[in-house]
């Protein structure tokens, strides 16, 4: 119960000026009229002191009252004597009447008191409820708890939340023994008090923030002397939004980890399909060979021996290529992986990609023409030759006639671009050309389904693009731009 | 007497493989299928080569390569898959001779296995000081180098780095072996260093700088001097 002037020398000070207004009054006014009128400025006095302070200055002022009335204006006057039955009834029916008067208006102001509380702390639900609703993370709703709960409970109230491995996070602020009783909280999902052990420290309680049979946390209050249940009520109420808002979060949070975790497996299962596909041809031409050279030998032909062992070198062969391949577009797709980058010299990565390819191109199909002077690049040089032999090697398959090579320099991009003289590839394919396994079988040709996703992986992890346009004349032209980083000086030439 | 190879792989189809394809090019083959095993047989069996495979279960055979370096000039080919790249620098650097990448053809096998051989001794013998490829020679010796019978004029940096590659002929030489014995040790990193001089003597012994006939590029490895 709080009175409307707060603090206590106030309110004795305006007891004393109360009693001192009436009788002062009742001595101005006393030629004019009679003791009736003098009592009902004393019990004006009364009633403002009922309305203003509390039960116990009211009571007071309410004998002041009597005793100033007797004093002062029942005769005889001047003294505490009452001469005759009728004053005395009154004094008695007046005493009765302020103390009647105090005890209502406390009681109203009281129960105004406690629904205006109430009706602050229903607004304080609701306006935490709408804020839970559009936080995104744990540490927002915690904020938001902790607010709450300093606004409705002072600032001794405090929040904790579990960590990952369920066990109250650490926050420094959090006495031990308050520590204990969340604690407790999270282990029975039940508030604790005086009836549960362990009690915490009087009048403190904790709550757990539970919601659906799981615990995010606890909240603890000091409870108010007035009112403790229906505190603890409103503690209970602002506990459980908290709950539901991080059980919303986590539900949320679990709901993509799945979301995430089936697009993974998509993508795996896409990449598993097509590369067992890619897998089993050459493997049933290696086996179909061997076998029949185990079985049938004594009745092949040398020329039909040698075409089938031919057959299993190049299957072979094809099979390493996309082992490499699938084995780079695994390392690229690796954010955690880095590049093994140095300084690299365009020459040579074409002169070793080249080396590798020939053996492809006995006719010498590819004619590269690589400026001398070209500047160094940071490069993986590994994957750059990767990426070379991919388009080479695409080119060598999808195209009859020559083939060129060519770099040059533009501003601050290097370009390397291979083209042929295809079929080309139709504007509308281009887009799905780079992506793992979009090929289409147009040329009954297997295998470039990787290469050009690996190929754009790697332009993509330096910095580069990779970019296919069509050839005045027909044909493809797929061109590699790098960023050309300023030229590391030789210290000294010796 | 044949020659004796040691091979280290622990996958036994190719172990059989291998062993049957030396064995027709008249060597004796001994096999072990661990680090273990090989460095046992490496002090009593006394192979003149040794063809190391990366991955073995029980280690990385940087500790074979070291302590077969300590006693002898034993060739020593390293056999790798692709995603080895680290651990296979790091045993070239450490002293083996040459490597391999799996998959590899007989052809190749045999061809490194040549190489190193011709090189075995050379601590106790005179170096290589001649090399001679298509129109290309060089005489160490006499500093003299001919491309088509020109005399071809190199710096003596370019002079450094090229007699490296001929004393190593046919087998790879890494970066960081090429960097210190040519620059120096505080040079190991400066791998710009290499690509800016190979580049001078590509364009000065080349025919096309660009798929170089002598001057081969191990990618990410080091450089070859071609012999064949």
């Amino acid at each position: 119960m709080t009175a409307t002037v707060r603090q206590p020398a106030l309110r004795w000070a305006f007891v004393i000026l109360l009693l001192t207004s009436a009788t002062m009054a009742g001595l101005l006014i006393d030629p004019y009229v009679s003791l009736t009128s003098q009592a009902m400025l004393y019990v004006l006095a009364v009633e403002l002191a009922c309305y203003r302070l509390g039960q116990l200055e009211a009571a007071v002022c309410a004998l002041g009252a009597v005793a100033a009335l007797n004093f002062f204006f029942v005769p005889p006057r001047w003294t505490f004597a009452v001469d005759q039955r009728e004053h005395l009834i009154a004094l008695a029916v007046m005493l009765l009447v302020a103390t009647l008067t105090s005890r209502l208006a406390t009681g109203m102001r009281r129960e105004t008191q406690a629904a205006r509380l109430s009706e602050g702390r229903a607004r304080q639900l609701q306006e935490l409820a709408t804020r839970l609703s559009a936080s995104s993370s744990a540490h927002e709703v915690r904020a938001l708890g902790q607010a709450a709960l300093a606004a409705a409970f002072g600032p001794t109230a405090c929040l904790a939340l579990t960590n990952p491995q369920d066990r109250l996070e650490d926050t420094p602020a959090l006495a031990p023994e308050v520590r204990a009783g969340m604690e407790y909280c999270l282990r029975e999902n039940a508030a604790n008090g005086p009836d549960s052990a362990p009690d915490v420290r009087p009048r403190t309680r904790c709550l757990p923030l539970g919601e659906q049979g799981r615990v995010f946390g606890a909240v603890a209050i000091q409870l108010p002397g007035a009112q403790p249940s229906e505190s603890l009520e409103h503690a209970r109420a602002l506990a459980s939004l908290l709950a539901q808002a991080l059980w919303r979060l986590s539900l949320n949070a679990s709901m993509l980890a799945a979301r995430g975790e089936a697009q993974r497996q998509e993508v795996l299962n896409t990449f598993l399909a097509s590369i067992s596909h890619d897998l089993r041809t050459p493997l049933a031409t290696i086996l179909g060979a061997s076998t029949s050279l185990q079985t049938q030998r004594d009745r092949l032909s040398p020329v039909q021996q040698a075409r089938m062992l031919e057959s299993i070198t190049t299957e072979a062969r094809y099979l390493g290529t996309l082992t490499d391949n699938t084995l780079q577009l695994a390392r690229l797709s690796n954010p955690m992986q880095e590049l093994h980058r140095d300084w690299e010299s365009v020459e040579e990565i074409v002169g070793a990609a080249l080396a590798r390819v020939r053996p492809q191109d006995p006719m010498r199909r590819i004619r590269s023409e690589i400026p001398a002077n070209l500047p160094l690049l940071r490069a993986d040089p590994v994957l750059l030759g990767q990426l070379l032999v991919n388009l080479l090697d695409n080119a060598l398959k999808y195209s009859d006639a020559a083939i060129g090579l060519d770099a040059e320099v533009r501003q601050d991009w290097l370009e390397l671009c291979v083209s042929d003289r295809g079929r080309g590839i139709p504007a509308t394919e281009r887009a799905a050309l780079f992506r793992p396994y979009s090929r289409g079988d147009r040329s009954g040709q297997r295998g470039a389904g990787l290469g050009l996703a690996v190929c754009d992986a790697i332009a993509r992890a330096h910095g580069g693009t990779l970019a296919v346009t069509d050839r005045t004349g027909g044909g493809s032209r797929f061109c590699l731009r790098l960023p050309v980083e300023p030229q590391h000086p030789l210290e000294e030439a010796p | 007497m044949s020659l004796r190879v040691l091979v280290v792989e622990d996958d036994r189809e190719i172990r059989t493989v291998m062993q049957s394809a030396l064995a027709v090019e008249g060597f004796e083959v001994v096999t072990a299928v661990s680090l273990s095993e090989a460095q046992a047989l490496v002090r009593h069996s006394a192979p003149d080569m040794v063809l190391l495979d990366l991955g073995l279960p029980d280690g990385d055979g940087t500790e074979l390569v070291r302590e077969v370096r300590q006693r002898s000039n034993l060739p020593l080919i390293i056999v790798s898959a692709r995603d080895q790249e680290a651990q296979k620098i790091r045993l070239l650097d450490a002293g083996a001779d040459d490597y391999l990448s799996k998959p590899f053809s007989i052809g190749e096998l045999l061809a490194r296995i040549r190489v190193a051989l011709r090189h075995r001794g050379t601590a106790l013998e005179p170096a290589v000081t001649l090399h001679e490829l298509d129109d290309l020679s060089i005489n160490l010796g006499t500093r003299l180098v001919l491309r088509a019978g020109q005399p071809v004029h190199l710096t003596p940096t370019e002079f450094k780095l090229l007699a490296r590659l001929v004393r190593s002929a046919g087998r790879v030489v890494t970066h960081r072996q090429l960097l210190t014995e040519v620059w120096g040790e505080a040079f190991s990193a400066h791998t710009h260093y290499l690509r800016l001089y190979m580049g001078q003597l590509r364009a000065k012994i080349e025919r096309e700088p660009a798929e170089p006939r002598h001057l081969l590029t191990e990618i990410g490895v080091g450089y070859r001097l071609a012999t064949a």
